[in-house]
Order: structure tokens, then C-alpha cells, then sequence
């Protein structure tokens, strides 16, 4: 596979790179930047581009999915996240706050009824409607919608100072997901993605999972996992939950493997008749190729997706076998089995678009909560076991984080919810160098606002490229005239606190 | 030290301290204290523990303390140090840790003792004898703008340039050539020979129709051996209207066109492809450039009558805006779009990141805050909208004639059955008015419909009520009617379909969706106390779920829950109620309804109707009677006698019986349904106009737009008055550009003035639109742009390989009143441009490249290899204009697709089409394997393989012998013969294949294997790559 990113682009790194070096930046050609980049997207470190030479191959060379060093030595090689869409409330989750409870139907002063979604429906503070409990050797609280996660407690680090900038979900999804809450830039899969390449020549290196149960996309629907401004090379690839998961995957009816085969083969002679007239050239060269992966691709995706090749015990572990979990359990052993296969990133959504879809609480937060958490709680649970058993877990970053967490206060209704809250949630990170059991920052009493050592979402966003060896001020791509990241120009800073 | 260096710094120390307190009295002294400070330790702790991060190796947080002014202007958190007042200086707090981030980043805090000395150095006024890093200058004043940076080669007026004289060019050449073969001898190269004839014409082609010559435009090419054969074929293709659908696409890549909202809902917003028209319309008529500007910025103001002109406006409405707007949110959103509209302008026409300077002083080109925000206020009250123009006048009169004449028989024939059956009427009537005993529903004749919100109730025919005006956030309808009806025993709501509303309804949220949160029926007898009325056992036509969004939840108390129908949009819906108790009072019964919409935002029901049955079980599926008709029936019954009118409103329901009344009357309101429209509805963008509303909590657009500090609207500074860039408009004088409305105008005259300014060459920023458009053109005609960064022409974009040549070519398209085809004409009838092409293979040839002295062939864009395709199978459909489609299958030119933000085209999507979302001025070009799976196993290239396999089989006879048809899927897809190698491999493949076929029973085994031969000749590079 070739890249070769838009003239416009490379001048500009040309520009950026090499003003000293070169008289005249303009003369520098595709080609001669792509022998000097060596890594194919060395781009992404210019200042250790010229030092990290790779001999490889013309095709290699060119790869833009070719597996890259990372900045720094790092325990995570790949990444799940399971993203709670809706935002699950922080306080009935993994944020135990006793306070609510002496609190309970108390008004809360000051309280700014703008701060969730529906101004008119703000009622008074609510305690946790479920049973808690301590586990593990790190005592983690855990309320009783998660009988299987709370036996991970240890595996898991917490940090429950998260907030966001948009009280609504499309932008809490976008800033979740790119760093800003406007459409439109590249997602942390595709950040990481073109960082760090792909370990499987034969898969899609970043893939996404949706709700499979017909409640919808969620919000702002494929914006969540696309490139914005990095090549289109680099976007989600999303798993379609009806029909071929993937795009022409299968080959039309009437071509056998042998006929298409045989096309390939002519495809091959005449491709490189074509290329004796010409100089050599890896591009087209690489055109060349990309057919044979195509081919290659074609076996490998529907075998990788196949969970039914999965030892019946393994399958029964995720809850396959359990209606209430079947397609979630699915999910999670398909996100396994490609992380496996060298997957750099696997998004899975739990939950569909909004209200009742998913874990947005407004109404019977009782009801939304137990739903939501039976589908995932064994799952998630087997998921984080298995990838233990499997020797993966330290590979593997799995991540548990929604587009922001929920008010304290009720919202009203007849089975009273919790309304939006951008000022704080819990998410927790497992594996991947993660140090297990280890809880960072606060929340206030109650848990309306991030209290001690508050972690921005451009934070979290630093310390996953930190746990995969990348630098998110050196993770950078020229557009617009400008260096751009995934955490923006505001400072970051990774939290390295929870790392093992 | 010395009193001179110490009273230089002091002299600065005041200037930069224009709105600081005043310098404390004894400041010299102190100053010449810390001096001595500096020097002795602090200069030593801040360049072994800060400058690093700070202004050396890295400038973290914008922040850079290598020089007094860096640290006095801070970063972006604002400014690090005030002189001699440690309590304003925020950088001691985050050295002493109490405040973050905490400095110095992941390293241990400072010791008290060295903390101290930086306390005590900032109590004497922060001084420095020389920058820590030895020849750092002091950062640029970003909100200057100076004569310097008016320097930058862009902003420079055009220079006079004639070609150079002295080279000489080809025979086949013109003036471009001099300046190519002038800078190509200062390099010691050459120009490589003429193309042949096969590739001139497969590259002219492909790059102004995106779609290959037929084998018969190329015989017609090699046989015209006459000097201006080559004119000839660049004059048919500009004439064709092709080059408006292949060039419109590189247009709408730069204003990010798109036709739906984007984020949560992405609804789609009608009638955008008519900006999408305009551009092709434009373009083919080479429309000036100048008012190809104006239109997309001002059409509104400048053409209102004109159809094309509104469409052009769709430029600035393009852009992606949220569909649910919290109140927190408004005003950020309100910023986001106007950014969008100006991003996009700057990049497209001036090709400067101006967007850059919301929330700083442009870090690289001289574009200040301030300019960014008196720009952004061109657009403060400009506004998306939905209008009906009539793009066709002439042939929609045409359309409405025939449409009349048509009527009238249908009309007669109705009346005629109407005579017919008055006899029959009479009969029924004397004979006692017998109905048929089925249960119906009387549809109640309301005394009143109030809205809370305000909405307007218009009855309609049926009996039902079309709510128009304000549609409230939240709504309670309340209906009252009294009726001499007796025993009631159930309540039907409707909530019908209306082409009025969204998605034509039943609800009048942009998603036509309603959310009812609330029913409730009161009843009494007329005139007497109302009681409320149990409602049981409801039934529905559809419920979006069977929970929170279900029939059973508008009878809860909860108002965030009720009755909604997405998806099953633009059908009539309906709910039925049975009353606790069978409601009965002998001298008629008052009823009121009450409705009530809180489960979302502006979800209310846009036409309900409301029926009563009698003595019954309510069934949802009854069939309804007027109460009109019901009371009248009741009266005849008991004797009474009709009057005419009475009579009559009998006759009208009762002739609906008839079965050939119907059947008349129902190609009436079929024909009546299909009168032809005489206007579109079109996205524009302008001024005046009814705003597109989403679900917003708050107002669409504010009367000022303010300049913000670090683009928060939280830190609101002036209201920003209209100017453009100063570094644009040497003579500082924003007013020549000023226009003034006329009277009445709804439109402020200000985007008019912008787009003067843009094109004004002498005063304005004309020369730089006027270079940046004809680099555009030179990037799509030979790969790159003379400026290789077409849409950045400041300091971070790249310098112009031919300066001289890019002015030439700027002045060339002034003096031809700014129209594109003759600069098409200039550069395809180029030397140059005619050049073969050869890849570079070497650095003496990446150079050549970048000189144009070299042509690498050019990959096709993803369209331009899908409508190749359709092309060469004979499926292409060339209809041009109107709505697109977002059916993958559709057989037109991929111009045509509908670019639906969420739900991007695939096909083109692998090929590296860009996401609509902010200007591009050149796509990457990837090669990976999804782009292959495409061509191998993508449906519709199979179909297009076959369709060609089909076409060539019959047109070549190839029943018994292959050959002729191998020779005629390599003219028509390659415009040559197949080499020696190439015709017996496909001949081999094609005999192999055949047999495979004939193997598998296959019914066409011989057309099969032709279509696998065409599939690869699709795949090949040679045809992916235009030479």
C-alpha cells in the first residue's frame, strides 16, 4: 500500500523541514521527501526524521500503514474502547459519593439549571439508587449493575476528575473523540493510526463497532471515527451491523477464487508491461500490490470476524449464549480476536443514539442503568480476562469512558433520571501499562464538579498516546499552515499518575 | 554595568506598559537592583529550568521567556510577569506550586531560596541585561500591521511583467513557454518533446471532461493535420458542457460543499444542490471571476431577481452547523458558523489561513485579532434560508397550461355524474335517510383551538386544523367543542400528514416529529362545571418504542416522555382513547382536549384532528362522519325537515358513497396533486430572510458580532465595526469599498462591500484573488501549483516557482475581464503543457518536475474514474442539474451525488475525496487496498464490465473469434492496440475463462469472460494514471 500525500502538504513540510538545509524548498519533490522521510509517515517527528533511516522496501517505504516507532518506549501496543455512549452517570458507576445519600432530596444552592439539557426539570439531589460495595485488594467501590466488572477492580486504573466543554452530546462526542467539540478533526483512532501504523498487513488498522440492536448511530454518527484532515487512509473502519460488515469484501457471484485469480494475474502481466515503459516506480508499484493485499484482505476480515471459531467455553465466558448480551459479548471477543491480529484501534459503542438508546439517563435512571449495564457488564469483564489469559492485556489498552457524566440532582419525571453534566465524570483504563487499582483525582462531595487534580479532556487524550509511546506534542500533521494535534494548541499534560 | 543600557531597558519597560499602573516612584533604582539580580542568579535558574521548554528548544504554551517582551506578553493564559508587582504576576504562583500547571513541568519544584530571588527580581521591575538565549529577538507585535509586512511577495500589487523575449520557444508554444524555458536555462534544463497525439488528447480530455475521448474524437484528431488542430480540440472541450461538471468539482472541494447540516442529525437542507448548478452554470458560461466572487458573497444583494445569483450565496451556507443548540451553547455556535463562512472565503479567494487569528494575532502572516473580528462582522446578520425561486419561468408557464387543459375534462365529468345522481338523493331522503349500521367517528367541529405558543389554526376541509406561525419550544393545545352527540364512548386523536410541514410531518419539528407529553379530556354538560374524563385503554397506528416514546407515557405525568412517531414520517398517525365512562347529557355536552409537547424541542403536532364515536367500543380503523353531516342525519331521523344549505351539506357527503363519484373525483385530486410547480425551493445565504431553525435554545443569529479575547465569547471586548485586512488595503480606508442599500433593503449592503474589497485590484486585495485563482487553475492542469500550497499563500505556504509567470497569468485574466477560458486556453496551448510525460526517477529530475520541465503522469480523481467507467460502458446518463442522489447505482456523472455529511459515497470516499468540512485546495492520493476490493468485487463495476462485454460483443462479432472485440475494449478504454504480449494474454485469459465458465454450466460463458477481461482493463494502471 502507497501513500502519497497531497503535493500541497508535502511542500509544506518541505517548507517547515528543511528552510535551512535547502535553498529553495520548492524544488524538493514527493519523492526525494519520501526517501528522506524514511518511515514512510516519518513526518510525524520531524525532528527525528532525518536521524530514524529504515531501509525497507520500495513498497515499505511508501506504506503509510507500515508500523512505525513510537516516540518512547510504551507497554500498549493497541487499543479498545468501549465507549459508553450517552454519558453513563459517573455517580451510580465508579464515583461513590456517601454524600448524596445524607443529601438526599435536599435543593441544591446556586445551582445553574442550564447546566444539563432540560432547564425545567431540575429537581433535588438524588443518592445513588443502587447497592454499593467494596472489591478488591484496592477496596474500589463498585455499585451492584456490575457483579462482573467489580471483580477487575485491580486491573483497572480510575480517574474521576474528567470533565468536558459541552453540556450536549454531538460536541461532548466530538470533543471526546477528536478533542474539539466542532466537527470535523481527526478521532484518537486516527491520530494513533497514523502514529504508529498497522501491525496486520491483511486488516483494516482501526475499526468501530455501533449498536447492532437497531437504536442508532451515536451522535454526529461517523464523524466520531473520521480522519478530518489526516488522509482518508487513516479513518475508522466501521463494521457494518446489517449485511457485509465491510464493503465489498465478497467477490461478485460469478467470480470464482480461481477466475479471480486468473484476473489478477493478467492485471499483474499487463501492470507490469506498463511499468517496464515507464522508469520504475513505486508508485505504481505499489498500486500493484495493493491488489494482492486486497486479495489477501478478502480471507482475512471474515476469518478475524468469525467468533464461532472461538472454543465454546471462551464464547460462553463473554455471554454469547445470554440473550441480554449476545450482541455486546460478540463485540468484545471480535475486538479481542482483532487486536490479536495486529488491529491498532477497536471502538465499540454500547448503546445506541440518545434517551432510552443508551446510557442517557433523562428518565428511570433505575431502568436505564440496569439495561444498559446487563448488556455490558460480562462482556466487558470476559473481555478483560481473556485478553489477560491471552498474554494481551499488557498490549492492550482497554478503555471505559462516555462523552461526559451526569448532575447530581434528579431530573423529574415520574421514574426521575439525571440530566447532563459536563463537569464531571469517571472513566478507567485497564491494561496497556496501566497501574490496576490506583484511583486519580476527585470529584466534589456530591460529584457535580471535578474537584482535585482535574483532567481535561485534552489530558486524557495526552496520556492515551502517552501509554502508547507517543508524544502528543511531537504526534503532529501540517494543515492549514499549521502544526496540528490531536490536543490542540491549549496546554496538555498526561497523566502519567496512573501508569504502573 | 552601565546607566546607558539600564535607562535603554526602562525606555522600553514604559513603552510596553501602555495600560499597566503607573511605574512606582523609586522604579529606576529598583530596576538597577534587579539588574544586578538577573545577572547574578536569575538569568542562570530561568535558563536552567525554563527556557528550554520556553523559547529554546520548544515554546510551550505560546509562552517565551528568552527575552523581557516574550515574558512581559506571557502566553496563552495571558501575561507570565507584571513589573514590580508580584501579586499580578501569575508565574510565581505556578512556581510556588499554587496554582497550575505547576512549573517546572514533571521536574521537582524549585528550592524556596531560588523562589525567592525570582520574587524579589520581579519586585524590581523583572529586568534583562541581554536575552537568555544570546541573539533571540523580542516576538512580533501580531496586532500591528506594518509597511514591512506589506513586503510578503502576496501582498504585493501585481508587477508589470512581459514574457522574456529572448528564449526561444516551440513551434507549438506561446508565451507561458518563455517563462518556463527563461528559468529552465538558469537550471541547464529543457523541454521534453510534444506529446503523441493519443496522450495530448486522452490528457486534454480527461483533465476538462474528466472522461476519456472516444476512439472516434482521437481518428478526428490524427486526421486533422492542419496548425490549428490542437486549438480545435481545446475549443470543443471548453465548449463542452462537461468542463463545467469536471472543474465545478474542484470549486466545490474549496467551499467544502456539502448538503446536509452535519453533527447529530445531519439533516439534509433542500434544495442545496442549486449552489452546486450554479458553480457548473457559472463555469460553462464563463461567468468573469470577478462576478463568479461577488455572486457567491453578495448575490443576494447584488441580483435579487435572479435566480442564479441566490443560488451562488448557497457558498457561505454550506458549512456544517449543529442541529441541537443548548442555551449554554448559542452564542459559540453563532461564532462557529460566522468563522466558517469568513475561514472559507479567505481560503478560497485570498488562499490565507485568516481563520487562524479568532483566537491570537496570526502567529505567521500579518493578521491581527482585530481584523479577523471586523472581517467576521461582514456576515453578523447573514443567514441560511430556505426560498421558492422559479429557476425556469418560461418552462414552468409551458408546464401549466398543459397541466389546465388537462383538468377540465376531469372537472366535467364529475359534475356530470353529480346530475346524474340528484334524483337517486332525493329518493333516499324521502325515503328516511337510512345509513348503513357500521360505527364511524364524527370528526368535531372545534367552538376553539388555542395554542399557548401562539401557533395558528386554519381548518381544513376534512375537519382537521393546520397549525401555522410560532412553533413553540414546548406547547399545550387545548380544543373545545360542543356537541348534541349522546353516549360518547371514545376520543380518536389524528395527527395527519401535511407537505407544510418537515419531512411533511404529522409533527413540526425539523425532523417532522411530534412529541405529545399529555392528554387530557374534560366533560360536562353545556354550560356546566367541566369534569375530568379517565382515559383507558389506548390504541395507536405506530409508537417510536413501546416505553418512554409510547401512547402508554402520554397519560403519565412525566412531561419529558409521550407519544412520537420517528421514523415513520410524512403519514397520517392516529391514538384512540375509550372514556372511563360512556359521556352523556341530554341537552348536549361540552368537551375540552388539552395537548400537551415537552418531550423535545419544538415537537408539536402540525394538523391533528379530533373525532368522538357514540354508543360503541372505539376501534381505531373506523371510518368518520362530519359532525355536521352526523347531526344532520340524526335530525332527518327524528323527522325534522332540511333546509337548501342543510340539504346540500347532505348531498356533498352523501354523493361520496357513489363509487363512480368517486373514481371521478379521485382522478381530480390526482391530477389536482400534480399541478406543476412553478418555483424550487433553494438553500441560500443572506440577509432579511427567514432563518433555517434548528433545535436551538436560543436566538439564530445577534444584531453585533464582538471582538473576543482568545475567541471566547465569554470575554466580549468592542462590537466590532466592518474592515477588512490592513495589510490588504494600504490606503487604510475601509469605506471606498462601502455600499450602500437601497431603500427598504432588507440586506446591510456589508458582504457586498467584502467582495469590492476582494476584487478590487488597485486598492484592495484583488491582485492576490486574482493569483490565487489562476494558480488554481495551472495545480489542475499540471498537478501542482506554480504556489504548490493553493490554498496558503502566507509564510507557512510555499514561495511561487515563477513568480514572474504568476503575475503574467494574473494580469492575462484582468485583462480578459477576469474569464476563465482564455487562461484555460493560455496554459493547454503551452509548449509546456504539451510536454510527454516521464516519471522522475532521479533528484536532477524531482527537480525538472518542480520546474514543469518534467510531466509525471497524474493519477484521476475518484469521479473522474467512475464516470470514465460509466462512460466506456455506454451507461453514463449525461442528464445535467437538479437534485442529486445518494443511490450508489445511479448511471450519472458523480457531480450528482448528494454529499450527505454522514452518509458519504463510498466509492468516492476510498478515492480520497475530501470530507466536506473545511476548504481544500488539493486532495492526497493514496493507493490501499480498499480502492482495489472496489474495482474487483464493487457491484456496479461488475455490472459496468458486463455492460461493456455486451456492447462490445455485439458490436465486434466475437461469437467465434475474440479478437475484434479485444481490439475494441482496448480502443475504446485506452484509445490504442493491444501490444503483442497484451492480445495473446487476453486471448489466452479470455479462452481459459471461457472454459471455466462453460465448466459451471454458465448460460453466456463467452460474455462472461469478456466482462472479466474488461474488469481488469479497469484495474489497470495504465488507466488509472493519465499520462
Amino acid at each position: 500500500m502507497n501513500l502519497l500525500m497531497s503535493t500541497e502538504t508535502a511542500r509544506v513540510l518541505m517548507a517547515n523541514s528543511t528552510m535551512n538545509t535547502k535553498m529553495h524548498p520548492s524544488l524538493w519533490t514527493r519523492r526525494e521527501w519520501l526517501q528522506r522521510s524514511g518511515g514512510g509517515c516519518g513526518w510525524l517527528a520531524l525532528a527525528s526524521m532525518l536521524a530514524q533511516q529504515q531501509s525497507t522496501s520500495a513498497a515499505g517505504t511508501l506504506n503509510p500503514l507500515a508500523p512505525k516507532h513510537p516516540h518512547f518506549a510504551a507497554k500498549a501496543k493497541s487499543v479498545i474502547w468501549i465507549f459508553m455512549n450517552g454519558g453513563p452517570s459517573h455517580v451510580d458507576t465508579w464515583d461513590y459519593r456517601p454524600e448524596l445519600v445524607k443529601r438526599d432530596g435536599q435543593t441544591l444552592a446556586d445551582f445553574d439549571n442550564k447546566t444539563g439539557f432540560f432547564p425545567d426539570a431540575v429537581g433535588g439531589l438524588m443518592k445513588s439508587p443502587f447497592e454499593w460495595k467494596q472489591h478488591g485488594g484496592s477496596g474500589t467501590w463498585a455499585p451492584d449493575l456490575f457483579p462482573h466488572l467489580s471483580q477487575h477492580v485491580d486491573k483497572m486504573a480510575f480517574i474521576h476528575s474528567c470533565y468536558t466543554n459541552s453540556n450536549n452530546h454531538s460536541p461532548a462526542l466530538f470533543m471526546m473523540n477528536t478533542g474539539v467539540t466542532r466537527m470535523g478533526n481527526p478521532c484518537v483512532g486516527s491520530w494513533i493510526t497514523y502514529g504508529l501504523g498497522s501491525e496486520s498487513d491483511s486488516l483494516p488498522s482501526f475499526m468501530v463497532m455501533s449498536d447492532p440492536l437497531n437504536r442508532g448511530l451515536p451522535k454526529g454518527n461517523a464523524l466520531n471515527w473520521g480522519a478530518g484532515f489526516l488522509p482518508s487512509v487513516y479513518q475508522g473502519t466501521w463494521l457494518k451491523p446489517q449485511g457485509e460488515p465491510i464493503d465489498n469484501l465478497k467477490p461478485p457471484a460469478v467470480l470464482s477464487n480461481d477466475r479471480q485469480r486468473a484476473q489478477l494475474d493478467l492485471l499483474a502481466a499487463f501492470n507490469k508491461e506498463h511499468l517496464q515503459q515507464s522508469a520504475a516506480e513505486s508508485e505504481l508499484a505499489a498500486r500493484i500490490e495493493s491488489f494482492e493485499l486486497a486479495f489477501r484482505m478478502q480471507a482475512a476480515a471474515p476469518e478475524a470476524l468469525d467468533i464461532t471459531r472461538e472454543p465454546e467455553q471462551i464464547q460462553k465466558q463473554y455471554g454469547v449464549d445470554q440473550k441480554h448480551c449476545t450482541h455486546f459479548a460478540t463485540q468484545c471477543l471480535r475486538a479481542r480476536r482483532l487486536v490479536e491480529r495486529g488491529v491498532r484501534f477497536v471502538q465499540i459503542y454500547s448503546g445506541g443514539m440518545e434517551n432510552q438508546q443508551s446510557w442517557d439517563c433523562h428518565a428511570d435512571l433505575v431502568g436505564n442503568h440496569r439495561g444498559f449495564a446487563l448488556e455490558a457488564d460480562q462482556p466487558i469483564a470476559a473481555l478483560l480476562g481473556d485478553l489477560a489469559q491471552q498474554g494481551l492485556l499488557d498490549s492492550t489498552l482497554v478503555i471505559w469512558a462516555g462523552e461526559f457524566g451526569r448532575l447530581p440532582v434528579a431530573q423529574k419525571g415520574a421514574k426521575p433520571g439525571r440530566d447532563h453534566n459536563p463537569h464531571a465524570f469517571t472513566v478507567w483504563m485497564a491494561g496497556g501499562g496501566m497501574k490496576g487499582g490506583t484511583h486519580y483525582g476527585e470529584t466534589d462531595d456530591i460529584g457535580m464538579r471535578a474537584a482535585v487534580n482535574k483532567v481535561s479532556v485534552r489530558d486524557f487524550h495526552a496520556t492515551i498516546l502517552a501509554a502508547l509511546g507517543l508524544d502528543h506534542e511531537r504526534l503532529i500533521f501540517p494543515f492549514q499552515g499549521l502544526d496540528q494535534r490531536l490536543t490542540g494548541v491549549e496546554p496538555a499534560r498526561a497523566v502519567r499518575e496512573v501508569f504502573a | 554595568m552601565s546607566a546607558i543600557i539600564l535607562s535603554a531597558w526602562l525606555t522600553r519597560v514604559t513603552g510596553a506598559q501602555t495600560t499597566a499602573k503607573p511605574l512606582p516612584p523609586d522604579h529606576a533604582e529598583r530596576m538597577a537592583k534587579g539588574l544586578v539580580l538577573f545577572e547574578q542568579t536569575v538569568a542562570g535558574l530561568l535558563t536552567q529550568h525554563c527556557v528550554k521548554c520556553h523559547g529554546g528548544e520548544k515554546t510551550r504554551g505560546d509562552f517565551d521567556l528568552a527575552t523581557r517582551e516574550g515574558l512581559l506578553k506571557g502566553g496563552e493564559s495571558g501575561p507570565a510577569v507584571t513589573p514590580f508587582d508580584v501579586d499580578a504576576s501569575p508565574l510565581l504562583k505556578l512556581i510556588t506550586h499554587e496554582d497550575e500547571p505547576k512549573m517546572p513541568a514533571e521536574a521537582a519544584k524549585l528550592p524556596d531560596a531560588a523562589i525567592q530571588q525570582i520574587r524579589v527580581w520581579i519586585e524590581h521591575g523583572a529586568p534583562y541585561d541581554k536575552p537568555l538565549i544570546a541573539g533571540k529577538k523580542p516576538p512580533r507585535d501580531g496586532s500591528v500591521v506594518t509597511d514591512a509586512d506589506r513586503q510578503w511577495w502576496a501582498f504585493q500589487p501585481l508587477k508589470t511583467v512581459t514574457p522574456p523575449k529572448h528564449v526561444e520557444i516551440p513551434a507549438q508554444g506561446n508565451d507561458v513557454d518563455r517563462f518556463i524555458l527563461a528559468k529552465a536555462k538558469e537550471h541547464g534544463l529543457t523541454l521534453p518533446p510534444r506529446a503523441d497525439a493519443r496522450r495530448l488528447l486522452r490528457r486534454a480530455t480527461f483533465d476538462l471532461h474528466g472522461i476519456p475521448p472516444t476512439p472516434e474524437e482521437l481518428a478526428a484528431f490524427q486526421v486533422d493535420q492542419s496548425s490549428g488542430a490542437w486549438n480545435t480540440v481545446v475549443t470543443r472541450l471548453l465548449d463542452g458542457p462537461q468542463y463545467g461538471e469536471r472543474w465545478a468539482r474542484h470549486w466545490l472541494d474549496v467551499a467544502r460543499f456539502a448538503e446536509s447540516a452535519g453533527f447529530e442529525h445531519d439533516y439534509d437542507r433542500p434544495g442545496a444542490w442549486a449552489y452546486r448548478d450554479f458553480v457548473i452554470k457559472a463555469l460553462n458560461a464563463d461567468m468573469p471571476f470577478q462576478q463568479f466572487t461577488h455572486w457567491q458573497l453578495a448575490g443576494d444583494e447584488l441580483a435579487p431577481e435572479d435566480p442564479l445569483a441566490l443560488s451562488a450565496t448557497g457558498f457561505l451556507g454550506a458549512g456544517v452547523f449543529p442541529t441541537q443548540i443548548t442555551a449554554n451553547e448559542v452564542e459559540r455556535t453563532r461564532y462557529d458558523a460566522l468563522d466558517d463562512m469568513l475561514s472559507t472565503t479567505s481560503s478560497a479567494f485570498l488562499g490565507l489561513t485568516v481563520g487562524c487569528a479568532r483566537c491570537h494575532d496570526h502567529k505567521f502572516d500579518p493578521i491581527p485579532t482585530r481584523d479577523y473580528y471586523r472581517m467576521l462582522s461582514t456576515f453578523t446578520t447573514t443567514v441560511r434560508s430556505n426560498i421558492d425561486v422559479e429557476l425556469d419561468p418560461q418552462k414552468s408557464q409551458l408546464e401549466q397550461q398543459t397541466w389546465e387543459t388537462a383538468l377540465a375534462p376531469l372537472t366535467n365529468a364529475v359534475q356530470q355524474r353529480e346530475t346524474q345522481l340528484q334524483p337517486a338523493f332525493d329518493t333516499w331522503l324521502k325515503a328516511g335517510a337510512e345509513t348503513a349500521s357500521e360505527p364511524t367517528w364524527t370528526v368535531l367541529e372545534l367552538n376553539e383551538l388555542k395554542s399557548q405558543a401562539g401557533a395558528k389554526f386554519t381548518r381544513q376541509p376534512d375537519g382537521s386544523y393546520l397549525a401555522s406561525g410560532p412553533n413553540g419550544n414546548s406547547d399545550v393545545y387545548t380544543a373545545t367543542v360542543s356537541t348534541k352527540l349522546r353516549k360518547l364512548t371514545g376520543l380518536r386523536l389524528e395527527a395527519l400528514a401535511d407537505p407544510s410541514m418537515p419531512q411533511k410531518g404529522p409533527g413540526r419539528a425539523a425532523n417532522g416529529n411530534f412529541g405529545l407529553s399529555r392528554i387530557t379530556v374534560r366533560a360536562g354538560q353545556v354550560g356546566g362545571e367541566l369534569k375530568p374524563v379517565a382515559l383507558v385503554k389506548p390504541q395507536v397506528t405506530f409508537e417510536q418504542n413501546n416505553s418512554s416514546l409510547s401512547i402508554a407515557a402520554s397519560l403519565d405525568d412525566n412531561p419529558s416522555t409521550g407519544w412520537a412517531v420517528d421514523p415513520q414520517f410524512g403519514k397520517d398517525h392516529a391514538a384512540v382513547f375509550t372514556f372511563g365512562e360512556p359521556i352523556d347529557f341530554k341537552d348536549g355536552t361540552q368537551l375540552t382536549v388539552t395537548l400537551e409537547f415537552q418531550v423535545n424541542s419544538q415537537h408539536n403536532i402540525g394538523r391533528p384532528r379530533f373525532e368522538v364515536i357514540t354508543d360503541v367500543e372505539p376501534s381505531l380503523n373506523a371510518g368518520t362522519l362530519p359532525m355536521a353531516v352526523a347531526e344532520l342525519l340524526q335530525k332527518r331521523k327524528i323527522g325534522g325537515e332540511l333546509s337548501d344549505t342543510e340539504r346540500k351539506t347532505l348531498f356533498d357527503w352523501w354523493k361520496t358513497r357513489d363509487a363512480d363519484w368517486r373514481t371521478g373525483q379521485a382522478k381530480v385530486d390526482d391530477h389536482l396533486s400534480k399541478r406543476p410547480k412553478t418555483t424550487t425551493e433553494i438553500l441560500i445565504c443572506g440577509e432579511g430572510y427567514k432563518p433555517m431553525r434548528h433545535h436551538s435554545q436560543g436566538a439564530d443569529f445577534f444584531e453585533q458580532t464582538h471582538i473576543l479575547d482568545r475567541g471566547s465569547t465569554d470575554r466580549k471586548r468592542d462590537v466590532a465595526t466592518q474592515s477588512f485586512l490592513q495589510v490588504l488595503m494600504p490606503g487604510g480606508d475601509e469605506h471606498r469599498w462601502k455600499a450602500t442599500p437601497p431603500e427598504g433593503a432588507k440586506f446591510s449592503g456589508r458582504r457586498t462591500a467584502m467582495a469590492r474589497w476582494l476584487t478590487d485590484v488597485e486598492h484592495g486585495a484583488g491582485a492576490l484573488t486574482a493569483r490565487v485563482i489562476v494558480n488554481r487553475l495551472w495545480q489542475h492542469h499540471f498537478g501542482t501549483g506554480l504556489v504548490s500550497t493553493p490554498n496558503d499563500f502566507g509564510q507557512t505556504g510555499t514561495k511561487p516557482s515563477h513568480p514572474e509567470l504568476l503575475d503574467w497569468l494574473a494580469a492575462e485574466l484582468i485583462r480578459h475581464d477576469w474569464k476563465l477560458k482564455p487562461i484555460h486556453r493560455l496554459l493547454m496551448t503551452s509548449a509546456t503543457y504539451q510536454q510527454a510525460t516521464a516519471r522522475s526517477d532521479s533528484d536532477a529530475n524531482d527537480a525538472a518536475v518542480a520546474l514543469f520541465l518534467r510531466r509525471e503522469p497524474q493519477r484521476l480523481e475518484g469521479e473522474s474514474l467512475r464516470d470514465s467507467l460509466l462512460a466506456i460502458s455506454g451507461k453514463l446518463d449525461r442528464t445535467m442539474y437538479g437534485p442529486g442522489t445518494k443511490d450508489e447505482r445511479s448511471p450519472r456523472r458523480s457531480i450528482y451525488f448528494t454529499m450527505k455529511r454522514s452518509q458519504l459515497i463510498g466509492s468516492m470516499v476510498v478515492f480520497d475525496q475530501p470530507e466536506p468540512l473545511v476548504s481544500q485546495g488539493s486532495r492526497p492520493v493514496t493507493t490501499v487496498a480498499p480502492q482495489a476490493l472496489l474495482l474487483m468485487n464493487g457491484a456496479q463495476v461488475r455490472e459496468w464490465a458486463e455492460t461493456l462485454a455486451r456492447h462490445v460483443e455485439t458490436e465486434a462479432n466475437s461469437a467465434t473469434d475474440f479478437s475484434p472485440a479485444i481490439q475494441r475494449v482496448f480502443a475504446i478504454a485506452l484509445n490504442r492496440p493491444p501490444t503483442g504480449d497484451e492480445f495473446r494474454g487476453a486471448l489466452t485469459f479470455l479462452e481459459s475463462e471461457t472454459a471455466s465458465y462453460v465448466r459451471d454450466g454458465h448460460a453466456t460463458p463467452r460474455t462472461m469472460a469478456l466482462a472479466d477481461l474488461c474488469q481488469v482493463i479497469f484495474a489497470l494502471n495504465e488507466f488509472a494514471y493519465v499520462d
